[in-house]
């Protein structure tokens, strides 16, 4: 308080909030039911720590924490989600039997939710071949996805990903595709349009889909690895099991910041 | 849980002969790919994401349903549940393909099927029908009293048993991608996963503090390859996934294993010969993910029906002392 002061009277009396970067808290929940959630969080932290990653964006200083998700207290706290990679019939059972399902549903209407592999299906609107006996799904992006695309385990692969939106996008990415879902085709949406961010050469793509009529659009669409439909975004492969974080990085500025930006202008308003 | 398995540094587990010299299903894909198929990165990766799961053992396509419709994160397919191996006695084997299919067919989730210590051929066969995990297991009747299977040589990965650190490192150094504590399977009685564990643990944090010299001298104590030692001391953990194995059957015991750092569980016999599998399944999956919240514990484990009857683990065990075997 002291500090405060002195300042108070340095700049003649006026307020110094007005001069400061406002202070704005984030936290990043991550869905920990079952899967590789720890890797998310260490990523986010080592991310959060890094010198290169710049704390001041945007004319405001942000804070950010991050929580592991098991239940609606949990997901109360958090400005945006990662669902990670798991298996996504165990994962959509746990959000059904700890209650969360409903309220993750309305936590993914309006803000940032990132899935990789298992969130990826969680998050699309469409399964080409759900467990038999259905399987719940949030159905907020405009894909239809098909599980375990490439086959079992022994067509797990990884490969290196060319990420123009990424920082230093001269550096591949190492793509680690395990038991890895593919898009089968996108789905109209003339309100949300999908933003493309990585796709693999469409050799490495599986000779078969589920889907037996392909057209060339639709081949097109299945070497898509990462896209981006508003608030969401979705990869196949495993980001948080390299030492790269520029994943990320890319979640936290692009898909969340800007978020954030607009609900608190909202709550101004 | 404690740390996670950081990416692994490339050059501390990858052996010397990672090429596959085993048959596999081919499928025409590019050149590039074939390069970068079952690297360790994607076999450890697997098992980072059947952490916070449970593994269930089944024998047949409709155990395997049951087991994925209670939240199994994956089902090993076996003849025989380790208490009727116990029971039965003989020579256990690798199960019969076409029932490895049925299962696969029958489900979504990945499947394991386990092979016996040192039989690389059933290790083969597996790989070729397209299974996800094999786990080179002290439960079946060993092929070899000496070696075990050189796991590099695959493009599926590979779970091992482990009693203590030593152990543990050397099935890595084989090219296990995945440990398990081995447990008493077929008991029901949780007393020497804890044992095997503790032990693990116990061995991590001494190896922790200690300089080089001191850890030049335990990699030979123990009988652990020196690189894979100091990794584990740096990172304060096994450097692959970690679950628990053998005897568990209540969700109390599920969450006792994950409270002492396990990543997950494997649940055998304890499951499919209780009163209510579906039900005790499902408790187990929720045990495993509240592991830390003893009401959530309450409730799910309430009303369970009976549990699998358990044995005794003294020197007249019926079926003899399975995690002994393994070297």
């Amino acid at each position: 308080m002291h500090l405060a002061t002195d300042m108070h009277g340095s700049f003649g009396g006026g307020d110094i909030s007005s001069i400061l970067p406002d202070e704005v808290e984030v936290t990043i929940g991550i869905l920990a039911l079952q899967g590789a959630f720890i890797e998310h969080e260490h990523a986010l932290q080592r991310l959060f720590m890094a010198p290169s990653f710049l704390r001041q964006r945007k004319g405001i200083n942000w804070k950010f924490s991050t929580v592991q998700v098991r239940s609606t207290e949990d997901l109360e706290r958090c400005s945006a989600l990662i669902i990670p990679g798991g298996e996504s019939t165990t994962i959509a059972l746990l959000l059904r039997l700890s209650s969360l399902l409903e309220p993750l549903r309305a936590f993914s209407a309006t803000k940032p939710i990132w899935g990789t592999c298992a969130g990826a299906i969680l998050l699309a609107k469409e399964i080409a071949n759900p467990k038999k006996g259905g399987q719940e799904v949030l159905g907020q992006v405009s894909v239809r996805i098909e599980r375990n695309g490439w086959g079992s385990q022994v067509e797990s692969f990884e490969a290196p990903l060319e990420v123009p939106k990424l920082r230093n996008p001269d550096e591949p990415f190492t793509g680690v595709f395990i038991r890895a879902p593919v898009i089968l085709s996108l789905l109209d949406d003339k309100d949300a349009p999908i933003e493309e961010i990585a796709r693999i050469p469409e050799d490495l793509l599986p000779a078969e889909s589920c889907d037996t009529n392909t057209s060339k659009e639709d081949r097109h669409a299945q070497a898509l690895v990462a896209l981006r439909q508003g608030n969401h975004f979705l990869t196949t492969f495993h980001p948080e099991l390299t030492e790269d974080d520029r994943f990320h990085e890319f979640f936290v500025v692009e898909c969340v910041l800007d978020y954030v930006l607009k609900a608190k202008g909202k709550q101004r308003l | 849980m404690t740390t996670p398995p950081a990416a692994l540094p490339s050059n501390v587990l990858q052996g010397a002969g990672v090429g596959a010299s085993a048959p596999s299903p081919a499928p025409i894909r590019s050149a590039q790919k074939e390069g970068n198929l079952g690297t360790f990165g994607v076999k450890s990766g697997l098992a980072q994401m059947l952490k916070g799961g449970v593994i269930m053992d089944v024998v047949n396509a409709e155990q395997a349903k049951i087991a994925e419709d209670a939240g199994a994160c994956a089902v090993m397919a076996l003849e025989r549940v380790p208490a009727d191996i116990r029971a039965e006695g003989g020579v256990a084997r690798m199960s019969d393909p076409k029932m490895i299919k049925e299962i696969v067919e029958a489900v979504t989730i990945p499947v394991m099927a386990k092979v016996r210590i040192g039989h690389f051929v059933e290790a083969q066969i597996l790989q070729s029908i397209g299974i996800d995990y094999i786990d080179e297991s002290e439960v079946l009747t060993p092929a070899d009293d000496e070696h075990h299977i050189n796991k590099h040589n695959f493009k599926v990965p590979f779970v091992c048993g482990a009693r203590n650190l030593g152990e543990a490192l050397r099935r890595i150094s084989e090219g296990a991608a995945f440990i398990r504590t081995k447990g008493e399977a077929g008991t029901g009685n949780v007393v020497e996963a804890v044992r095997h564990s503790r032990a693990v643990n116990a061995e991590i944090r001494r190896a922790s503090v200690m300089n080089e010299e001191e850890l030049y001298a335990f990699a030979k104590d123990i009988q652990a390859p020196f690189h894979l030692l100091k990794e584990t001391a740096r990172l304060k953990r096994l450097p692959v996934v970690n679950f628990a194995a053998g005897g568990i059957a209540t969700p109390a015991d599920a969450a006792l294993m994950m409270q002492l750092g396990c990543d997950g569980v494997f649940v055998g016999s304890g499951i499919f010969h209780s009163g209510d599998p579906a039900k005790r399944a499902r408790a187990i999956v929720q045990a495993v993910t509240h592991f830390n919240n003893p009401k959530k514990l309450a409730e799910v484990s309430e009303d369970l029906g009976a549990a699998m009857v358990g044995l005794t683990i003294d020197a007249d065990l019926k079926g003899g002392h399975m995690a002994k075997r393994g070297w």
